[in-house]
């Protein structure tokens, strides 16, 4: 990421979220953005995962500039190298554990994705609560099941937003036990957006975005 | 794996969400409703027009003033179809002294081939009976008065002697339904033996068939491909008499508005589920775009769910929609006995169609526009809602909805009022909303809590509040132009037909006789009497230039300026007539003027001031057009073509036309009268009033079976939009009963908001259903000065905010009863 800026306009004008931010994460690296609330990490996750585009400066996933390519081009991107890990989980509610984790593979047409879900969700040791549906698991139990919609299709990069946000202390250490052992078995790229010091001093590498830039953490 | 798997795996996973099943339960009620309407009116209609039939006694007919070829009836044969022969004409009967004019049908054994012939025989019973074999005749009452004999006496018609077998009590009309004299039924080959259809005896002659509705249809088309015998014409139940086409008008009118108004009420349902549907799945395309999920395969999935959601959901419709159509069909044939019809089932097929138009009208817009949602908006739910891009796909519903009420109503003027009116309800709506959001505003801090909580919910919830006291609105005047406007327009014209309606006519009454017969009509009994002068005439010359020599561009021209013509004057424009070019003439203008009617006009290319001769008796009148009048000819007034001006017109050699009203029962007083009077024709009307009336109320109890149907549609769509909508309120109840709200709190501040939704979609919607009765009332079904109910109207309206209230309440019980902890949990 090269001198990126993401500006809105709002009801008073321009906001700048993002300026001048420069990064640069090596391949099976994990990788921490901290920072206080409205600080623009998740804006900052959305631009690295190909989510959005940036006002100014440029992007490369996996060497590829995204700056450049249209959102359906992006979309391919993502679909072929990147998972996702999201604080309030995103499960579909109307679908089942094991349904939610089938469903970006069933979207690709691929064939084995009851067999790799299932498999996904032994890994995280819910295999036995597969038929069960989002409202019916605890936050940790969701989580676990967005952990393996994340791996299951072996992405090269994991961008996780505060993956532990929404869980207790002992919970969210489980599940980012679960999350940094996976990283390691699969070998991928982590990119974490966390306020949680603890989860972002498990990483190789953390930064902190203060008002729109970012620096060392203090 | 291909789209349509992942679509059929979705819907069978997601098909316990409610919102999906409210739409395909709008759809199966949608098809349910157009179908079971469609399915019905079209039956109906059948029923109506084979009750047509009934009038000229077959399904279709030719008339012609010498007898048809062989050929016609042999061509009707092969195409399957039962054929019957006849002859009218007029004759003089005797009996001893007396001797009567009488208006004779000669038929074979055939006749009638649809509709009864009832007589009287000696023995005083009724029976059903079909043309008198040879030697016999029925005569009808006025002839047997007039005659002075009974059943079983002896008449001579043409010369040979024929038994009265029976009192001629109702006869299928053969398409004259003016009896000018008494009437007579005689068979056949008697007519031909005693030389009564020879060369120039000018007799009518005819063939009537009947058969399949495509056997009839195919022989149609052929005689109409075909050169007819000269001066031969069709007679077919839709080329009735004027006043009973406009009965039949006006009675499809009434079928095709319970129609649309129930497919309009659809798709107001559809479209709020489908919306609601789009917000719920608006989470899960970012989540799919963020997993990079192409645009094309996530609109391309969501267009296959719905359609594989939609073609089952329409095939149960239509079945259900059939099976419902037959039920009613068994209590509804009642209306229409004895004339069997098949189950259509094309109109379900159609409904189906419609059904799925409309899916796809108000579903697709809100569900293609969900395939922009960008994927960052995975992190801020917000960004769901901000896809401006696809405003114009709106349009869509909008057109479906134009396009529906064209196909369904056939009728331009009568889709351009409901369209105007749905409009103009729409705006209305959404203006008293917006005002009562800005209220709601104003007033909620200081008010009661449960309003407080109410009016805020309400203008929390801007966007969709505008849209469901909007939708409701909508509903609501459907279901008010349905239940209350209908009706009433109904009965306005049942009004028009008051039971002292002139039932008889007479004609050829002389200057001196005018005192005389009037007095006699007094004693009688007789009331509503008026008279108007008549001449008849021929036109001569249209701008000098003789008739002879002018080409016109229609046969009717050519043919009605052969014809005699009759000429009327009066100083001021007859009632149920409207002066819509020029000026009238009023008594005394300086040269002679004339009124023409609109097909006149149509009929020769006249303007105003063009100039038009007469020959009228010895002497010719030229008379300048100087107005066009619009005539009601269903108003059973006497009626011209053409008026002059009372100071011109005085002067020509004319007649008498009185119409009055006589009790029935006296027509043998009339009938004593008219001898006195040897030189009356007197008509009588009762028969055609009678026939009037009677589809009248059929089409009233018909109307009131597809009536029944579109209602409970109608309050089932209604209810399913407004418990789909409910949904949205789960979550804040949960949020306010964990902070505290009582349950009663929570009911009162449900109760608040639907009150003041129902008001504002009552209020609106019996505005629109007023204004748009008063205008189909006067401009579709011409019922002159009709004013809708207004009471029953803002009553039915105040039931329908308390309604709307009652399912408010009742979608929100499971919320209030439910523990506040589960209904977190749901989400």
């Amino acid at each position: 990421m090269a001198d990126v800026s993401k500006s809105v306009f709002g009801p008073e004008g321009q906001l700048d979220i993002l300026s001048g931010v420069n990064l640069q994460v090596a391949a099976g690296e994990s990788f921490a953005i901290v920072g206080a609330s409205g600080s623009g990490k998740t804006t900052l996750l959305g631009l690295l995962a190909g989510l959005d585009v940036p006002t100014a400066g440029s992007i490369r996933l996996d060497g590829q500039a995204l700056e450049s390519m249209d959102e359906e081009a992006r979309a391919a991107v993502r679909r072929r190298l990147v998972g996702f890990v999201f604080q309030s989980f995103h499960l579909l509610p109307a679908l089942t554990a094991e349904e939610n984790v089938m469903l970006p593979m069933e979207l690709e047409g691929d064939d084995t994705a009851r067999e790799r879900a299932h498999a996904a969700l032994d890994a995280v040791g819910l295999g036995a609560r597969r038929r069960h549906y989002p409202a019916q698991l605890s936050g940790g139990e969701q989580q676990r099941v967005a952990l393996a919609r994340a791996f299951v299709h072996r992405p090269r990069i994991l961008f996780a937003d505060e993956p532990t946000g929404n869980l207790d202390q002992h919970t969210g250490e489980h599940v980012g036990d679960l999350l940094f052992e996976m990283n390691r078995q699969h070998a991928t790229t982590l990119i974490l957006v966390t306020h949680d010091a603890r989860l972002a001093a498990r990483c190789a590498r953390s930064a902190e975005l203060h008002e729109g830039r970012l620096g060392v953490p203090a | 794996m291909n789209v349509l798997r992942l679509a059929l795996r979705t819907l069978r996973r997601e098909w316990h969400l409610v919102e999906l099943r409210t739409l395909a339960a709008s759809l199966v009620l949608a098809v349910i409703a157009l179908g079971v309407v469609a399915t019905l009116s079209t039956r109906i209609e059948r029923g109506i027009l084979a009750s047509a039939a009934e009038l000229i006694g077959g399904d279709l007919g030719v008339s012609a003033p010498a007898p048809l070829p062989d050929a016609m009836l042999r061509s009707a044969q092969a195409d399957g179809l039962t054929a019957t022969r006849g002859a009218a004409f007029r004759s003089v009967a005797f009996v001893g002294e007396h001797s009567q004019l009488l208006d004779v049908l000669a038929t074979d054994g055939v006749y009638p081939l649809r509709g009864t012939l009832e007589v009287r025989g000696a023995d005083g019973r009724d029976r059903v009976a079909h043309g008198p074999p040879r030697g016999q005749v029925f005569l009808d009452h006025r002839a047997m008065v007039g005659l002075g004999i009974r059943p079983g006496q002896t008449v001579q018609i043409g010369g040979r002697d024929l038994a009265v077998a029976a009192e001629l009590l109702r006869q299928p009309d053969g398409g004259e339904l003016f009896a000018l004299a008494p009437r007579a039924l005689m068979n056949l080959d008697d007519a031909n033996d005693a030389g009564l259809l020879s060369v120039g005896s000018r007799a009518r002659h005819r063939l009537l068939v009947s058969g399949p509705p495509a056997a009839v249809t195919a022989w149609r088309s052929d005689l109409e491909g075909s050169d007819l015998p000269a001066g031969a014409e069709l007679i077919t139940p839709e080329k009735m008499q004027e006043r009973m086409r406009t009965a039949f008008d006006r009675a499809s009118a009434f079928l095709r508005l319970t129609a649309l108004l129930s497919a309009l009420l659809a798709g107001v349902a559809i479209a709020l589920a489908a919306a609601r549907y789009a917000r719920r799945k608006a989470g899960e395309v970012a989540l799919l775009r963020a997993l990079g999920t192409p645009r094309r395969r996530v609109a391309a999935l969501l267009v296959t769910t719905l359609a594989a959601l939609a073609l089952p959901a329409a095939a149960l419709g239509m079945a259900i929609a059939l099976g419902l159509a037959q039920g009613a069909w068994y209590f509804a044939r009642q209306l229409f006995d004895n004339i069997p019809t098949t189950l259509p089932l094309g109109p379900a097929f159609a409904a189906a169609a419609m059904g799925l138009a409309v899916l796809a009208g108000f579903a697709l817009p809100p569900l293609v526009r969900l395939a922009e949602v960008p994927p960052v908006a995975v992190f801020r739910e917000s960004m769901q809602r901000r896809v401006r891009r696809f405003d114009a796909l709106y349009l869509v519903p909008l057109v479906t909805a134009v396009l529906l009420v064209w196909v369904q109503s056939d009728s331009a003027k009568l889709a351009g009022i409901l369209a105007a009116t749905l409009a103009g309800v729409a705006v209305v709506a959404a203006l008293l909303s917006a005002l009562l959001l800005v209220i709601a505003r104003r007033v909620a801090p200081g008010a009661h809590p449960a309003l407080r909580l109410g009016l805020a919910a309400l203008a929390r919830r801007r966007g969709l509040s505008l849209v469901q006291a909007t939708a409701l609105s909508l509903g609501l005047c459907a279901l008010l132009l349905l239940a209350v406007v209908a009706p009433s327009l109904l009965e306005g014209w049942r009004r028009e037909l008051p039971a002292d309606t002139p039932n008889w006519f007479a004609l050829n009454l002389q200057d001196d006789q005018r005192e005389a017969f009037t007095t006699a009509l007094g004693k009688m009994g007789a009331t509503r009497t008026n008279m108007m002068p008549l001449a008849v005439g021929k036109l001569t010359a249209i701008n000098g230039k003789p008739i002879d020599s002018i080409a016109f561009a229609n046969d009717d021209a050519k043919d009605s300026a052969d014809r005699q013509l009759r000429l009327s004057w009066a100083a001021e424009l007859p009632p149920s007539n409207q002066v819509v070019e020029g000026t009238w003439a009023g008594p005394a203008p300086s040269q002679a003027e004339v009124s023409v009617d609109t097909s006149w006009r149509d009929r020769y290319q006249l303007k105003i001031g063009d100039t038009l001769s007469f020959e009228v008796g010895e002497g010719t009148l030229d008379a300048k057009v100087s107005s066009v009048r619009k005539v009601d000819w269903s108003s059973f007034r006497v009626n011209f073509f053409l008026m002059l001006d009372p100071a011109h017109a005085d002067q020509l050699p004319h007649t008498w036309l009185t119409s009055f009203y006589l009790p029935r029962g006296r027509g043998d007083q009339l009938a004593k009268v008219s001898r006195d009077f040897g030189n009356l024709s007197l008509i009588d009307v009762d028969a055609l009033l009678d026939r009037v009336r009677e589809i009248v109320d059929r089409v009233g109890g018909a109307v009131r079976w597809v009536l029944g149907f579109s209602l409970l549609a109608g309050a089932l769509v209604l209810a399913a939009a407004l418990a789909a909508s409910a949904q949205e309120r789960r979550k804040e109840a949960a949020l306010l009963r964990t902070l505290g709200a009582t349950r009663a709190q929570l009911r009162a501040a449900a109760a608040c908001e639907f009150a003041l939704l129902g008001l504002v979609a009552g209020l609106t919607a019996a505005l629109g259903a007023l204004g748009a009765g008063l205008w189909l009332g006067n401009a579709v079904f011409r019922i002159e000065n009709f004013v809708p109910p207004l009471w029953p109207l803002l009553g039915a309206a105040a039931l329908a905010a308390f309604v709307v209230m009652a399912i408010g309440l009742f979608g929100t019980r499971k919320v209030v009863r439910t523990s506040p902890m589960a209904l977190l949990r749901e989400g």
